[in-house]
């Protein structure tokens, strides 16, 4: 019987909690929130998961809500995305204890920043707003970031960018009810494909750890999963762009969730995927493959795309995580060394610290 | 604001009947156990003064009490609006007060759904898009401006209704 069970319960932020990220090698998680902070927090005991201490209060930073945190892929800075339209980039002082300090400020977004991201080999930052623009960015020495592009193809707001876990290619979610995929020729970033088929605003979205399926979470209280076909794919799907794969959606997960979906993180190291939202419920699901006659009663939504045969399972369902109050953020924990936790944030201004058991 | 966008709103009467319940004399409110309904909600957003016009959102006809639904089991709340005129550029302000309201009185285990009555504005979809949209009405607020044109307009929330009837506990076991 899979169980996801509460480590740990973080209080401290004034605030709801918007967003929660795992630093990419150790057990430790930034968070951020209304109250205009961050906050550190991490893990006392490597032998007792079930304590946490919060090491650092990351303020004066920001004069409006943080939305968003990321940490660089070799977790020496952070970046701060907040309501003030600015992106701010953090490093901490000498050892590990140290304070953190803000060592530059992105300004380009005409009002609230929304999301940040940074691709896998720490050379660009990602950014995107209410101003419906995605911005890339190149890290350059010295905390030099230079604006390589402004991407305005979306119709309305971007809610969040992620990166491809291997590729320099961009996913954005918009308010405007589709996902777009952004690629560069030569630091010339185009749009390569609009995702369509959601109803409403897709809040999130994260790359399977292959990054040749993605999934979508939407206001429409459905989950979708998208594959990447390349040219001359052996299913036969088309590819109208000279040399540029398609993506097509392969499942729809709905009659889950009944209110919005606000998170959604694909685990890099089990597959698992997590979801949550204003319906204050954690689900967690996995995409196997079909086994032909085999009857499932878990299996919530089968693939409808020629050639990809997999069946999506719910694993878990775990209402009120957060009492009676929206989730905002899930995440998985980011490498073997802890990839059974998931860290969430929520309306009620708590970060919670889970263990999932598969059996 | 030199042009109203409705100069001639129609004027309803307000009810002068506050509440339908009957209270009892010794009823304790610390103690009641009273399950939050439509009349409450109504009580709480009948006052509250339409943007343009010295008005309440009653007495235009903006807020009635059978549209408001309500499941204190299901800690679900469901308002629809009727904007005075179809191309009210108000409406996204007036369901914006009316959140904000709730918001503030509500116990927070409410979600509450806000939306403007079927066919009655002409961009139903886009200002129902954002008044349910968690994170623009998070903003939103965060503009003092803006914050100060919705408590103006809630100054008056409390001249209407028994405000008193909101017992802001826990749901009820069961």
């Amino acid at each position: 019987m899979p169980r996801l069970e509460q480590l740990a319960e973080l209080t401290g932020h004034e605030d709801r909690v918007w967003c929660a990220q795992w630093h990419p090698t150790k057990p430790i998680l930034a968070t951020c929130s209304g109250d205009k902070t961050v906050r550190i927090w991490q893990s006392t005991n490597p032998q007792d998961p079930t304590k946490w201490q919060c090491t650092n209060v990351l303020e004066g930073g920001h004069k409006r809500t943080i939305r968003s945190v990321a940490w660089s892929p070799d977790g020496r800075q952070l970046a701060t995305g907040s309501f003030d339209a600015t992106t701010g980039i953090w490093e901490r002082d000498e050892d590990e204890n140290g304070d953190f300090e803000c060592v530059a400020t992105l300004e380009g977004h005409e009002n609230e920043t929304k999301s940040i991201a940074w691709s896998k080999s720490g050379a660009l930052l990602a950014t995107c707003s209410r101003d419906k623009s995605v911005w890339i960015w190149e890290v350059e020495e010295d905390n030099d970031f230079e604006c390589l592009s402004v991407l305005q193809e979306h119709t309305q707001d971007v809610k969040m960018v992620a990166w491809h876990p291997n590729e320099e290619l961009l996913a954005s979610a918009s308010y405007d009810d589709t996902i777009k995929i952004w690629r560069d020729d030569d630091d010339d970033w185009y749009c390569a494909d609009t995702l369509h088929g959601h109803d409403s605003t897709v809040w999130a979205i994260d790359f399977d750890p292959s990054g040749e399926r993605l999934v979508s979470a939407s206001a429409d209280q459905t989950l979708k999963i998208w594959r990447r076909y390349h040219p001359g794919n052996p299913e036969g799907i088309i590819t109208p762009r000279r040399g540029e794969p398609v993506w097509k959606c392969v499942a729809t997960v709905a009659g889950q969730h009944d209110r919005c979906i606000y998170s959604v993180s694909w685990s890099k190291v089990h597959g698992v995927v997590a979801s949550a939202g204003a319906d204050n419920t954690i689900r967690l699901f996995e995409a196997t493959p079909s086994t032909a006659g085999a009857a499932s009663s878990d299996v919530i939504a089968s693939t409808n795309e020629p050639g990809t045969l997999f069946d999506v399972h719910l694993l878990i369902s775990v209402q009120s995580a957060h009492g009676t109050n929206d989730i905002n953020s899930v995440a998985w924990y980011p490498n073997e060394e802890h990839g059974d936790w998931l860290a969430s944030g929520g309306d009620d201004g708590s970060v919670r610290i889970w263990r999932f058991l598969k059996d | 604001m030199t042009t109203l966008i409705n100069q001639n709103p129609i004027i309803y009467e307000a009810s002068a009947n506050n509440s339908t319940r009957e209270w009892r004399e010794d009823e304790d409110l610390e103690d009641s156990v009273d399950l939050i309904d439509a009349q409450e909600i109504f009580d709480l957003i009948r006052s509250i003064s339409d943007p343009e016009h010295p008005l309440s959102l009653e007495q235009l006809n903006v807020t009635q009490r059978d549209h408001i639904q309500v499941s204190d089991e299901n800690n679900s709340v469901l308002v629809e609006f009727t904007p005075t005129i179809p191309h009210c550029s108000m409406a996204t302000l007036i369901g914006l007060c009316i959140r904000v309201r709730l918001l503030r009185c509500l116990p927070a285990r409410f979600k509450v759904d806000i939306s403007v009555r079927k066919g009655t504005h002409q961009s139903e979809h886009a200002v129902n898009k954002q008044l349910n949209d968690k994170e623009r009405v998070a903003a939103a607020l965060e503009n003092s401006h803006l914050l100060e044109v919705v408590n103006q307009c809630l100054a008056t929330a409390t001249s209407g209704g028994v405000v008193a009837n909101i017992v802001k506990g826990p749901a009820i076991a069961n």
